[in-house]
């Protein structure tokens, strides 16, 4: 009885430890934690985690990356983008492929995109008349 | 002389070689697009009641485009129904319906792709993915439209009447509801809003982006998903309107950021979690408007600046007015406050004790959320009362040092 209690704390506690993925956005409920508008668009979410394990949502990686220079404070654990072309799909900042620019038409006007692999990029830079643009100019550029 | 002559000749010439084309199953032309060919610029085309589901219809010559007794125009939620690429173009009296839906491309009801003067009137719009697009116009009408979607959360919806990049606009008595924003302007300058309707969108009522020199005007704003939102923006006029039933943890009557030299003259602000919520808001003045009954009258961030409060009626509202730091930087000046328990021994109908508008509990809820299960313990009011008389963890400085001793008759 008491080992089951105990292991029943233990979860509990690794529970609220907080996980380390990204948790799903729920769509014109959730608002984004820089712009403070609804997020009604998750083809430009984005996501970061601190090391505590907190989430924050964006509704435009431009939202996230100035949320993110603005609070030196907290350390940052991990920085996640939607793929646009799936809803709800997050993928870490370092295996994305990412467009900026030409017909991208972002909520708060960073005007970038993900995407999951390096021919859907080549695909759409064409298609969207996008520049491509590392994760690192991308947070320089903001 | 003569040539003045001959322009009259020419106009009335011009004038009584116009046409009007009928369009209807009991007339020769049974299409619309039959109709569109035929017409040339300057001439009516005239649409009898009736189904029509002719794809996209384009409207690329200045023409008055007229329906009589409301004709439906079903884009079988595949194409844009309606798409306009000429100048001066009127669109009146359609049922359009059933816009394609969701692709990269924001299909509409109605879409005007760079143009001027063009007018789209009394019209109504049933689920369409967009409602009304007007894309880099100029000098437009938007008026009477009955827009209406069934947009959900959790769901990718369009905005009712959505500008961009435009200028001189009037969106004038329409009935927007089940959209995105109701009315979104993004880069949109020099309009004015006026005698709208914009109820139960899933996302704002009205929605400001970047769009300096506009006018609000006599709209009602009632139980959206987030209420209202101007953003970006300076020199933004907003007068008598309403804004109710706007409830949710990020749910405003309105919400200001980054906004600064505007006037919010008149309003109402009743049932909202917020009234107003201001973050980065400098140089407005809020005057003679009315929060009543909300849960917090006004939210303002430490990082607004300059702003002037003066003459509101603050009713009924669970917290006035809350902050999330000591920095006061705002003017609060001969507001009614229904909290004010303090006299007016010379009688000249303000307080002569200054009022406090920021409670220790609304800093406290400010800080940790939870502690709200305390509200109205004895304890909680033991501490607010003390903290009215010695300020200790509330800012000294924020205060009305002229409260009213009566509401105003707003």
């Amino acid at each position: 009885m008491k080992k089951i209690f105990l292991t029943l704390l233990a979860t509990g506690f690794l529970m609220s430890c907080g996980s380390k993925e990204p948790k799903p956005i729920k769509l014109n409920a959730d608002p984004c934690d820089f712009c403070k508008m609804t997020i009604s668009n998750s083809k430009f979410a984005a996501q970061l985690i601190t090391q505590k394990g907190r989430h924050y949502k964006f509704d435009d990686i431009a939202c996230m990356i100035q949320f993110a220079k603005s609070n030196t404070v907290v350390p940052y654990e991990a920085f996640f983008v939607n793929d646009y072309l799936k809803d709800n799909s997050f993928i870490p900042v370092e295996k994305s492929f990412l467009l900026k620019g030409g017909t991208i038409n972002s909520p708060m006007r960073g005007n970038c995109a993900a995407f999951a692999t390096m021919g859907k990029q080549q695909e759409y830079q064409n298609q969207l008349h996008a520049e491509a643009i590392t994760w690192k100019e991308v947070y320089n550029s903001y | 002389m003569k040539n003045l002559l001959l322009t009259i000749c020419a106009l009335f010439f011009s004038i009584a070689t116009a046409k009007t084309i009928a369009v209807g199953t009991q007339f020769p032309c049974k299409k619309i697009k039959q109709a569109l060919l035929l017409a040339v610029d300057g001439d009516t085309i005239l649409v009898y009641k009736g189904t029509y589901k002719e794809g996209n219809i384009l409207i690329s010559k200045k023409i008055v485009f007229l329906g009589k007794d409301f004709p439906t125009l079903d884009g079988q939620q595949k194409h844009e129904v309606v798409s306009i690429s000429a100048d001066s173009v009127i669109v009146k009296g359609f049922r359009i319906i059933n816009s394609g839906y969701a692709s990269l491309d924001d299909p509409c009801g109605i879409k005007v792709y760079d143009r001027t003067f063009i007018k789209i009137e009394d019209n109504i719009l049933d689920n369409n993915f967009f409602g009304i697009y007007l894309q880099n116009c100029r000098n437009c009408l938007v008026k009477n439209n009955k827009i209406t979607a069934y947009g959900k959360q959790e769901q990718l919806i369009g905005n009712g009447i959505h500008c961009w990049k435009s200028d001189n606009l009037q969106i004038i008595a329409n009935k927007i509801s089940g959209h995105r924003d109701g009315i979104y302007f993004e880069f949109v300058t020099q309009s004015v809003i006026w005698r709208n309707v914009s109820n139960k969108n899933i996302r704002y009522g009205l929605h400001f982006m970047f769009s300096n020199d506009d006018a609000y005007i006599t709209n009602v704003f009632k139980n959206n998903g987030a209420g209202v939102a101007v953003m970006f923006t300076k020199n933004v006029k907003m007068y008598n309107n309403y804004f109710e039933e706007n409830w949710g943890d990020s749910a405003y009557g309105l919400l200001l950021k980054e906004i600064a030299d505007s006037y919010i003259f008149n309003n109402k602000f009743a049932r909202n979690t917020s009234g107003i919520y201001m973050e980065g808001t400098s140089r407005i003045k809020v005057e003679k408007n009315v929060f009543e009954s909300n849960g917090w009258g006004m939210k303002i961030q430490a990082s607004c600046m300059d702003n002037e409060i003066v003459n509101n009626n603050y009713m009924k509202n669970t917290f006035d007015i809350s902050t999330n730091g000591s920095l006061v930087l705002n003017t609060f000046n001969a507001n009614y406050w229904d909290k004010y328990e303090g006299y007016d021994l010379d009688k000249n109908d303000l307080g002569d004790v200054p009022y406090h508008p920021l409670s220790l509990f609304a800093i406290l809820t400010e800080n940790t959320p939870s502690a709200m299960l305390l509200y109205r313990s004895f304890m909680i009011t033991l501490l607010d009362k003390s903290e009215k008389v010695l300020p200790s963890i509330t800012p000294d400085n924020f205060i009305d040092k002229t409260p009213l001793m009566k509401s105003l008759p707003l």
